[in-house]
Formats: C-alpha cells, structure tokens, sequence
C-alpha cells in the first residue's frame, strides 16, 4: 500500500518566525482600549459626582474628633443588659434556623442547578439557576424589609429574610463545587446502571462532601453577620437596639454596640475558620 | 418489573424469552447456537452536530467466548466505540443488538437495566476515592440495589459476601476496609476489575485497562481480566493501545483507524502489513 509522505515533524522556520509578540494585533488594541476606557471612565465618574478630594484629606481629623467626643467611652455596661443579650442570643438563633434552612433549600437546587450534573439541562438547570441567582440579586436588608411588610415586625421575617439569603449564598457556591468533580466516578456509577440518585449518592458526594461542610459553616457564619443587622429593619435580633439608640442619638450606646458586633463576628468568623480547617484536615 | 418479551430473532429459529436483562443461561444458550452476543452494525457517532464524525460506519459481531482487543492510532475512535455500547456516548445512526435487542433506542429505565449486564473498566479506574475498597466494590451493584437501600448504603448480605468473594479472588481482601486513594495503581484497577464483575456482567467493556500502569503491572492486570474473563464466561471487548499486550491477550482484534474499521479477525492472523494498514506507519 502506498503511504502518505510522511510530514516532517518539525517545518524549518519560515521568516515569519523572528517576529514575536505577546499580544497579537486586534487583542492588543482591545487590551490598550480597554485600560484607557477604565481610566477616563474613572476621572469622568469623580467629576460627576463632584467629590471634593481635598476635604477626602481632612475627613480623618474630623472622624477622630467625633469619635473621641461623642461615642467615647461607650457604654460597655449596657450592653451587658439582660435584654440587649437576649436579644443576642435571638440573633444567635435566628442565624443558625436561617443558615440551617437555607442549607437544606440549597442542596437541591446545586445538584439542579450544576451543568453538568443537572437531571434536566433544558427546564431544571435554568430554573434551579434563576431561584439561586434571584436569592442573591436581593441584599439580604431588602429582604428583611420585604418580608417586614408583609409578615410584620418579629423573629419570623428575619429567619426567613436569612433563609434566602443563604439560599442564593450556599446554592451558588455548591453548584461550582459540583461543578468541578472529577466525571470519571460519575461515568463509572452510570456504566453500573445506577440511577440518578444514586450517581449523586455514590459518584458526586463523597467528592464534595468535604467542601460541602466548609461551605455550611461559612454560610452560618455570614448568615451570623446578615443577622446582627436586619433587626435595624425589625426583623429581631440585636439590630433593632442599634437601630432605637441611633434614633435617640445615645452614641456611646450605639458604640457599645458597634462594638459588641465587631466582636461577636470576629469571633464567628474565627470559629468558622477554625472549624473549615479542621474539616478539610479530614479530607 | 416485568419487560415486554422481544420480537424473536428476525430469521425465526431461536425462541428465547427475554425479560429484564439477560440470565447468565442466556450466555450459555447463545454459544450452543454460535450466535453472537454483541452485533455491532454500521455504527456511527458524532459528538456534535457539525463536530466531526468520531465513528464511520462500524460493524462487528462479539461471540460468548470472545476476548476483543480494539487497536488503532489515539484518536481512532477506541473509547467512543465502546461508550456507545453501554450508550455513555450516544451513537447517531447505526444498531447494536446485545442478545438480539436493539439497545440504541431503548429509553432511559430499560437503559440502566441494560447496563447492569454490562461491567465497565476504566482507563483511570474511576474509583470512588474516598469511599472505602468495599464500598467501590459494592457500587457495582447499585443497579441491583433499591434507592433508599442504596442512599444508606444497606447492601445485601448476598452482595457483601460476592464482593468478599471477588476481593479475594483479585487478591484484595487485606485491603476491604482501607480508603481507595491508598492503593497502588494496580491494586486501584483490581478494585475496578471487581467492581465490574459485581455486577455479574454479560459483557466486559475494558478501556485502556494498562494505560496508567507500568509495563509490569499492566500484564499482571491484562492477565487477570482475562483469568476472570474466563471463569466468569464473559466475553471482552478491550480498548488498549499496546499492540504487544493485545496480541498476548486477545483472540480477536478489530483496527480501528479514523473512526474506520481496517481489520477485523483472530489475533494470529494480523500481520505486520495489517498493522502498517491500522497505524498508517511502519511499526516495529
């Protein structure tokens, strides 16, 4: 039989070959353009909203003054009020039943919601992704306010205000761990004539799992901080004294509190930090 | 969960009833009659609408006591010709009859019934890491197991003794309860090859069994399957591009090259002009 010639494996270098350049012509007007277009756009939007930079150099005199006049000392005694701290422990507990329903809401819409694993690419992945994506566009204070109005003052809107945030939280960022899984487990629960269950069961959790767990603890811990302040809106917790002594314009209370938040979320945050890495030791 | 009975063979003879899935008789009465197993018959597949065609028109019979080896250049189309027989890739035209049933159209519940008769063996084994030995061994019989029964990994007895049996048998059983990333590679595909066999196929789909092992290990595993192969009655079709291997190994070997099929016969009689052929290149 007669065999194609066989091509050379390397071509002897043409002319062509002692012109190089990273960044090819059309990519390299784009890139050029681009960062132009940032910096005018970034004078054009100082001179539209007309900030005066000079008085930008003498706000921090002005803010120690403030600070050091009205909310000095705070008033560490009234946080240690039995009705301040309930209404600590309230936000503490409003937190987690947020965090823990948000969870449970946000487990299926991943599995729905990840390309690649997805029972229905064509109706449930673009549903389960418009429900994730939609708990997010909403901050969770306007959810707060939202579910307020409806449902009035009271632990329930919070809850629910912290149970879509998290939601859109925790769907997002399990969908993109979904995501990332190796196939090769999944191909081979599937070539076994397993079901879909079964394949997230068998192929996906045990290689998530660990990231899952990070995930919830995270989620509790940012639900914890949304927490602190939708009682400004009146969906209970601690905010709602914050809110009231700001109104009443008590500012070494309001520092008292302001700080007693900075703690409290310090605090959670290096608890969740701990915790994460601890699970991912267990990987 | 009773399945309609198949239309008999289209040129009468052979009355077997078929009901879900296929009993390891079947196997039996299929060699007597010198049927083939796996009909393979102008086979075509793309993985894209306009994507180029991966599979031109494949055609081959597996027999009961056949051990295939799919040789060819990478990207011949090896792999893709043995996903479209348990249809992890779908084929765009052609048949494929397993037991005289034409699989390419079958809906999605008889589809996984179908592939409980058919174990697969993978190039990367495609273990479960972090799932113990027995428990990648017990996911073989997911599709035996009930959902529930499964979700709380509660497998038979019957089940945990087969796969005792088979650790065993690939010389696994110190290992039951150890993680399934502290193995060796070739201890990983020994735990593959159980894994298949849990599911008491009747057709083995091996995919480049050897490709991520040394040449030591890769015969001792080729050696295996086929030991297995043997015993367990179940014919092979094997991916692998160690030409070497499939000539020690196999009895049958289609070339592929191109997504067409330039040889198809007993091992013995390939020669060295029909390997230039497959490879488009001297060899050896």
């Amino acid at each position: 039989m007669n065999r194609p010639p066989q091509s050379p494996l390397v071509t002897p270098a043409g002319p062509s070959a002692c012109h190089w350049s990273r960044f090819k012509f059309p990519d390299s007007l784009i890139r050029y353009a681009s960062w132009i277009s940032v910096l005018v756009f970034l004078t054009y939007t100082v001179e539209y909203l007309d900030i005066p930079l000079d008085r930008l150099l003498g706000m921090f005199g002005r803010m120690g003054t403030t600070l050091s006049t009205r909310y000095y000392p705070p008033d560490i005694g009234y946080t240690l009020d039995v009705g301040y701290l309930s209404y600590v422990v309230d936000t503490i507990h409003m937190a987690f039943l947020g965090a823990i329903f948000g969870l449970i809401a946000s487990i299926p819409l991943a599995w729905f919601g990840s390309f690649n694993m997805s029972p229905s690419r064509r109706w449930l992945y673009p549903i389960a992704r418009l429900i994730t994506m939609s708990c997010r566009a909403v901050h969770e204070m306007i959810w707060a306010i939202l579910f307020v109005a409806i449902l009035g003052f009271g632990m329930l809107p919070g809850v629910l205000a912290l149970t879509f945030f998290c939601t859109g939280f925790a769907g997002k960022l399990f969908a993109e761990e979904i995501e990332a899984i190796d196939v090769g487990p999944v191909e081979a629960m599937r070539a076994s004539g397993a079901n879909q269950l079964q394949v997230m069961a068998f192929g996906v959790f045990p290689q998530v799992r660990v990231a899952f767990t990070g995930i919830a603890i995270y989620t509790w811990d940012v639900a914890f901080r949304a927490a602190t302040v939708v009682g400004f809106f009146g969906a209970g917790g601690m905010g709602w004294y914050l809110k009231r002594n700001i109104l009443q314009v008590e500012t070494e209370r309001v520092a008292a509190i302001l700080l007693s938040i900075i703690i409290l979320v310090l605090i959670s945050e290096i608890a969740s930090a701990w915790a994460r890495a601890k699970v991912m030791k267990m990987n | 969960m009773a399945m309609p009975l198949l239309p008999d063979r289209p040129g009468g003879g052979n009355v077997l009833p078929r009901l879900a899935g296929t009993s390891r008789s079947d196997i039996v009465a299929w060699k007597d009659a010198g049927m083939a197993i796996l009909e393979v018959r102008n086979l075509r597949a793309r993985y894209t609408v306009s994507g180029p065609e991966i599979l031109k028109g494949i055609s081959f019979n597996v027999e009961a006591d056949d051990f295939f080896a799919i040789i060819g250049p990478s990207g011949a189309g090896k792999s893709t010709l043995i996903r479209c027989i348990n249809r992890l890739v779908e084929p765009t035209a052609g048949e494929i009859l397993f037991f005289d049933r034409e699989i390419t159209k079958l809906p999605r519940r008889e589809l996984r019934l179908l592939r409980r008769d058919i174990g697969m063996i993978f190039q990367e084994f495609n273990l479960i890491d972090r799932m113990s030995v027995m428990d990648n061994v017990l996911s073989g019989r997911l599709g035996y197991t009930g959902t529930l029964r499964s979700l709380f990994r509660l497998f038979p007895r019957e089940d945990i003794q087969r796969a005792l049996e088979l650790l065993d048998r690939v010389g696994l059983i110190d290992h039951v309860d150890k993680r399934a990333d502290a193995l060796s590679g070739g201890q990983r595909q020994r735990v593959g090859i159980a894994r298949a066999l849990m599911q008491d196929p009747k057709l083995l789909l091996v995919d480049e069994p050897t490709s991520a092992l040394d040449p030591k290990i890769s015969r001792e595993v080729m050696a295996l399957i086929k030991q297995m192969a043997n015993e367990f009655k179940v014919p092979c079709l094997c991916n692998i591009h160690d030409v070497q291997l499939a000539m020690e190994f196999c009895n049958k070997t289609i070339g592929l090259q191109d997504g067409i099929k330039m040889f198809d016969g007993p091992t013995e009689t390939m020669n060295k002009g029909n390997l230039e052929k497959i490879y488009a290149m001297e060899v050896l």
